[in-house]
């Protein structure tokens, strides 16, 4: 992007792992949480900023991107900081917004982990692109999104699925990977989405996902490839001036030692105390064993790639850097109305049922972060029973009383992730990357109402009729 | 003047100053992808990119950037589709695609854009 950012994000990001690491609010916060836990509740107006921060993400690109583009981190860090100092000065809330840099920080050592490191490695395909071709490797992605979470499948998948398609790409492939790799093809373990880890976390059996979701998974993968064929089989363009190439079929790839670092992410995923007891907290010091572990296989990844490699796929850090910017505005900003929503689903839960649960978990995990969309709803839905989110052997009670709830916001939460650019973190890299190789992405509304919604809503509406009304 | 041909076999490097880059031959920009702009409309009322014919030589200026160094990477490509001048625009085979790196020094280093990178006319 069009501005200066060396210094300044490093200094923010340390400026605010300072504020929450020294912990400078939480005495007094400590004591207002417990004894008075409803007044913390934010105030409606509070949910202004994130709005305003939506719409400038969706029309600024549009209306005003020169602008936009000089200006967007500031916007989105000064959206933020109105939040935050709302919560701290005026809530005296301080574990909210620890508790969301938290899941920041985590947020972004993954994705930032996987980028570099698949950033490393470069994969030539030599294959005539063809509609069953690309659905084939479509299904490929989507399933071993499953292996190395949406991210990687992404970061790894995209620069050869734009080259085995270069003669014939237009937008609508990059739009089909985004719905298929990068979301709802990783909805079958808790690897593939964050939301499921977090479901993982709090004690929902690791295998439930793919026992449970597979026949959900299988004919929704089934139904947007065969949208996608039947558009591909009408793309016409270059076939004449492809048919005299001679393909090999060869895939090669180049930097395949990166694929150890991809693993050390992968398997850095469960170093969690809650899922390891013997892994140390390092509270309230915001970055986990997990979190340094990812962040140094950032620095090795980075280091040790082959220059040769990084220059083929054009590394550079910036579209880490757009999401990293985004998101810090979008996590913090999204807060109180993630807060109003979980009140309103925890008095009203009675209110709620399967459908409620699946349209509105999705359409919030299309605007919000899916992460806390999915343990909000997954707390309202405990509430129906009685039980707490927080105690993993009432998760467990729950996921073998009545798994409905479950299965709809758990699939909800990742399939809705598509519906647009800031659904799903991969989405923004995805795009960022596309476009950087020329190929020009529509704008968020004309993803939105061109793409999104005719494709994957009606989709939606077969899953939710056939498995969830 | 020397050909596009020449250059990249000579390899020879064009030059940058902040906003500006300097290629040694001539010819005719039919798109270029900076970061993720994509830039096609090089009329003079571009907001975006302003082009300068010399003899010998052209200049594009980036009016978005202040200084190129300052956003464009080591690993980053300028990446340009271009007709040399005296050559048939409407025959694709003459559209050359270049990727211009920042070499450091006001050095513009000059490559033929291989098939590994990820570049779509």
């Amino acid at each position: 992007m069009i501005l200066n950012k060396k210094i300044f994000f490093p200094s923010l990001f340390v400026f605010l792992g300072i504020i929450f690491s020294i912990n400078i609010f939480a005495g007094e916060s400590n004591l207002i949480v417990k004894e008075t836990e409803q007044l913390t509740q934010p105030s409606i107006y509070m949910v202004l900023p994130f709005i305003i921060l939506l719409l400038l993400i969706a029309t600024g690109p549009l209306f005003y991107k020169n602008f936009w583009e000089r200006h967007y981190p500031k916007i989105s860090i000064l959206l933020g900081t109105i939040t935050l100092v709302y919560y701290l000065y005026f809530l005296k809330d301080f574990h909210s917004m620890q508790h969301i840099f938290i899941e920041y920080v985590s947020f972004i050592a993954l994705l930032s982990s996987l980028f570099v490191a698949s950033g490393g490695i470069l994969i030539k395909v030599d294959k005539k692109s063809t509609p069953l071709a690309n659905v084939l490797f479509l299904l490929f992605g989507a399933v071993i999104a499953n292996i190395i979470g949406t991210t990687g499948a992404s970061m790894l998948l995209i620069r050869p699925f734009i080259k085995m398609n270069k003669d014939r790409i237009k937008p609508y492939h990059i739009i089909f990977f985004i719905f298929l790799i990068s979301n709802v093809g990783g909805a079958l373990t808790p690897i593939g989405d964050p939301p499921l880890f977090i479901g993982f976390l709090r004690g929902v059996p690791f295998f439930w996902v793919i026992v449970n979701v597979w026949y959900i998974w299988l004919p929704t993968i089934a139904l947007i490839l065969l949208v996608f064929y039947f558009v591909d089989s009408n793309n016409k363009m270059n076939t004449d001036s492809s048919a005299n190439i001679e393909y090999s079929g060869k895939i090669e790839i180049q930097g395949g030692k990166n694929f150890i670092y991809l693993v050390v992410v992968i398997l850095a995923v469960f170093i969690d105390p809650n899922v390891m007891s013997w892994v140390p907290s390092l509270a309230p010091f915001p970055l986990g064993i997990r979190e340094i572990i990812m962040f140094s296989i950032v620095y090795l990844s980075y280091k040790n790639a082959h220059p040769e490699i990084l220059k083929s796929n054009e590394f550079d850090f910036e579209p880490i850097k757009e999401v990293a910017y985004l998101f810090i505005g979008i996590f913090l900003t999204m807060v109180p109305a993630l807060q109003l929503i979980a009140n309103f689903a925890q008095v009203k839960h009675e209110l709620l049922d399967t459908t409620t649960f699946y349209w509105a978990t999705g359409i919030l995990s299309g605007v919000l972060d899916n992460t806390p969309t999915y343990l909000n709803f997954l707390s309202a839905a405990m509430g129906k029973f009685y039980l707490d989110v927080n105690i993993q052997s009432q998760v467990l009670e729950f996921v073998t009383k009545d798994d409905i709830f479950l299965r709809a916001i758990s699939v909800s939460a990742v399939f809705f992730g598509a519906i647009t650019y800031i659904g799903n973190g991969p989405n923004f890299m995805v795009k960022s990357i596309s476009e950087r190789g020329g190929i020009e992405m529509p704008s968020f509304f004309a993803y939105l109402f061109k793409y999104a919604i005719p494709i994957l809503i009606p989709i939606y509406l077969v899953v939710w009729l056939v498995f969830f009304r | 003047m020397s050909t596009i041909d020449e250059i990249l076999k000579k390899k020879q490097n064009g030059l940058y100053y902040r906003r500006r880059i300097i290629l040694p031959f001539n010819g005719h920009l039919v798109k270029v992808i900076i970061e993720d702009n994509i830039l096609t409309d090089f009329s003079p009322s571009s907001k975006h990119i302003y082009v300068k014919e010399d003899k010998g030589f052209m200049s594009i200026y980036f009016k978005e950037y202040k200084d190129l160094e300052e956003d464009i990477t080591k690993y980053e490509a300028i990446k340009i589709v271009i007709v040399e001048d005296g050559k048939d625009m409407f025959n694709l085979k003459n559209h050359r695609k270049l990727a211009l790196y920042l070499h450091g020094n006001h050095e513009l280093k000059i490559e033929s854009a291989d098939d590994d990178m990820l570049f779509i006319e």
